[in-house]
């Protein structure tokens, strides 16, 4: 019964990674906020399974399962840092156009304020 | 009076600018469907009002603007390559996996375990005519099997081949169309939302085939290069690549009758086929190159499966030829079983067969010792089953664990392409949702946008943190 309850646990948190994946792709500011909400829900699940991990060990049914939520977290992980470079490296590239390089030769730091609007 | 002169030219004035508007509006909805189409907008100029210094005020529309950011259409051609190869990697996996019955109820060793079999009925019975018939006939399945495995994935590689070619021709097609559109460009026409279109659609095309970067210059034209740095096309002119079959000769091939292996060349003629690593090319190359050669050979390797049908044939004719047939005198020994093509190392399993001129009698039983054993013959064969002495071992396993080995390594293999596509398809996903986000919106918007991501990034990566390490401990935890 304990491992059913385990794998029960398992298959939760990981619809819990694939419902942030969906967030994740979508990727807006809003999206990404639902995101973090999910994979607060799943990483305080996880913890609380820990403590009832020692009576599975060696369950192939419930390291399956285990294996099944790894995986799908590495996928959410992909799609968080993909994203986060997709932003991370827009804004250099911004600061570059718009403010050219630093001494160190890194791109100038892009400003969002006070912009002028050249009009001939 | 000559104020409402000035009035109406105002009002005319604006009526113009919002016409244009309408314009660009309706022409944007026209191509909601055009492939690589970006938004377009017009600017409206506030003019200056001053009703004594003459100045009527209005609006004057400006230039159009097109909403396209080039880095989240590189973003988009990036993912779009990676999509492509790992598409491909599981397109062509999957029926090479076809090939690695692993099941054991079908293939070689299904065929195997048949002759395993008949080795150990024969032990039983060493003199019964039928018995040395059935190691006669299962022999002859081993060989077919071998043959046919070794026939199929051939075919494999050949299809591989035509693939390789087929897209190689497929992404010339499509660098003449930019080298044509770059020509129009060219000629004047780099503002045309149209040409910008179909240069933004063929440039996504061409991702999911290789590792392509682009450059848009001034004059409107855009530079393509594939893998960093092999020009593709630049301004007008379009630059080839091709495919074809090769040996290497540096290092001197070891197997120098090898099935050859695919390179690609750019048009200057360097092989850049190391090079060549992503999209559908570079996946069709892994597989020819890399996959397929690890299991029929290539100018370096003999390949796993001619290794283990070359070192199986000269296992069971070493006990057979090391028996006797009859004690004599004088004894009279045994004759090898299987024969295969000697004079190359990689097509023994395609030309593996029984020889036809072996008869049941001529099967040996008698190891002669010491110790002498009546039934010998067959019952050291029988031990191929379950090895015990390293002899009647392959790479120190038996042989239906080596068979294994290379079915794991394929099915491994299409089983990571798969996780790795499944993967890839939200990442292109991801990238299409984050260049229509960044489609037509100001400054001040990503502005905000970007704010708000960072803010979600932080609290995201916190718990992405927690996770790693908490799913990683439950599958240390869980692990036996």
């Amino acid at each position: 019964m304990a491992a059913a309850g385990s794998i029960e646990d398992f298959a939760s948190v990981r619809a819990q990674l694939e419902c942030a994946c969906r967030h994740l792709t979508l990727a807006s500011p809003v999206a990404l906020d639902q995101a973090s909400e999910v994979l607060n829900s799943a990483a305080r699940q996880m913890a609380e399974l820990q403590s009832r991990l020692p009576e599975q060990a060696g369950n192939p049914a419930a390291l399956e399962e285990a294996w099944r939520v790894r995986r799908a977290f590495l996928r959410t992980r992909t799609l968080l840092y993909s994203a986060a470079a997709f932003h991370g490296n827009w804004t250099r590239v911004r600061g570059a156009i718009s403010g050219g390089y630093t001494r160190t030769g890194e791109p100038g730091p892009v400003l969002y304020a006070s912009r002028l609007c050249l009009q001939a | 009076m000559a104020n409402l002169l000035a009035s109406l030219i105002s009002s005319a004035d604006t009526l113009q600018a919002y016409g244009s508007v309408l314009e660009t509006a309706q022409n944007n909805v026209s191509n909601a469907s055009t492939p690589g189409y970006a938004k377009q907008r017009t600017s409206l100029y506030a003019l200056p009002f001053d009703p004594e210094g003459g100045a009527t005020g209005g609006v004057r529309a400006g230039d159009l603007q097109s909403s396209r950011n080039e880095y989240a259409e590189q973003a988009v051609r990036q993912q779009n390559t990676g999509m492509g190869y790992e598409q491909q990697m599981v397109d062509s996996l999957t029926p090479l996996q076809s090939q690695f019955d692993v099941s054991g109820n079908q293939g070689i060793p299904a065929a195997l375990n048949n002759l395993f079999e008949s080795f150990s009925a024969w032990a039983t019975t060493p003199n019964n005519d039928a018995s040395r018939q059935t190691v006669l006939d299962r022999a002859g399945q081993v060989a077919s099997a071998f043959q046919q495995t070794a026939n199929a994935i051939g075919v494999q590689a050949t299809n591989a081949e035509q693939q390789i070619r087929q897209t190689v021709d497929q992404v010339n097609q499509l660098t003449s169309q930019l080298a044509n559109y770059n020509q129009i460009a060219l000629q004047g026409n780099k503002d045309d939302a149209g040409l910008s279109a179909q240069v933004h659609a063929t440039l996504e095309q061409l991702s999911q085939y290789v590792d392509i970067t682009t450059s848009f210059q001034d004059d409107g034209s855009v530079s393509v290069l594939m893998n960093g740095e092999t020009p593709l096309v630049i301004e007008d002119k379009q630059y080839r690549i091709s495919a074809g079959l090769y040996q290497p000769q540096d290092p001197p091939p070891t197997y120098p009758n090898s099935p050859a292996s695919m390179q690609v060349l750019s048009s200057d003629g360097s092989d850049i086929t190391a090079k060549t690593t992503g999209g559908q090319l570079g996946a069709l190359l892994e597989v020819r190159n890399q996959s397929l050669a690890s299991l029929i050979g290539d100018a370096y390797q003999p390949g796993d499966l001619n290794t283990m049908a070359e070192q199986f044939a000269d296992r069971v004719n070493q006990v057979l030829t090391a028996g006797n047939i009859s004690d004599g005198p004088p004894p009279v020994s045994g004759v090898p079983l299987f024969t295969y093509d000697t004079t190359n190392d990689t097509a023994v399993a395609q030309s593996l067969s029984v020889d036809p001129s072996v008869t049941t009698d001529q099967l040996a039983t008698i190891d002669p010792g010491p110790p002498y054993v009546s039934n010998g013959v067959p019952l050291g064969l029988s031990q191929l089953a379950t090895p015990v002495q390293d002899a009647d071992k392959i790479n120190g396993v038996s042989y239906n664990q080596y068979y294994g080995q290379m079915a794991g390594r394929v099915g491994s293999q299409l089983d990571d392409a798969t996780n790795r596509q499944q993967v890839q398809q939200s990442l292109l996903a991801q990238a299409k949702e984050l260049r229509d986000q960044y489609s037509g919106v100001s400054l001040d918007e990503e502005a905000t946008i970007l704010i708000q991501f960072q803010r979600a990034y932080q609290a995201n990566s916190r718990f992405i943190t927690v996770l790693d390490q908490l799913t990683q401990s439950t599958i240390d935890i869980l692990q036996p």
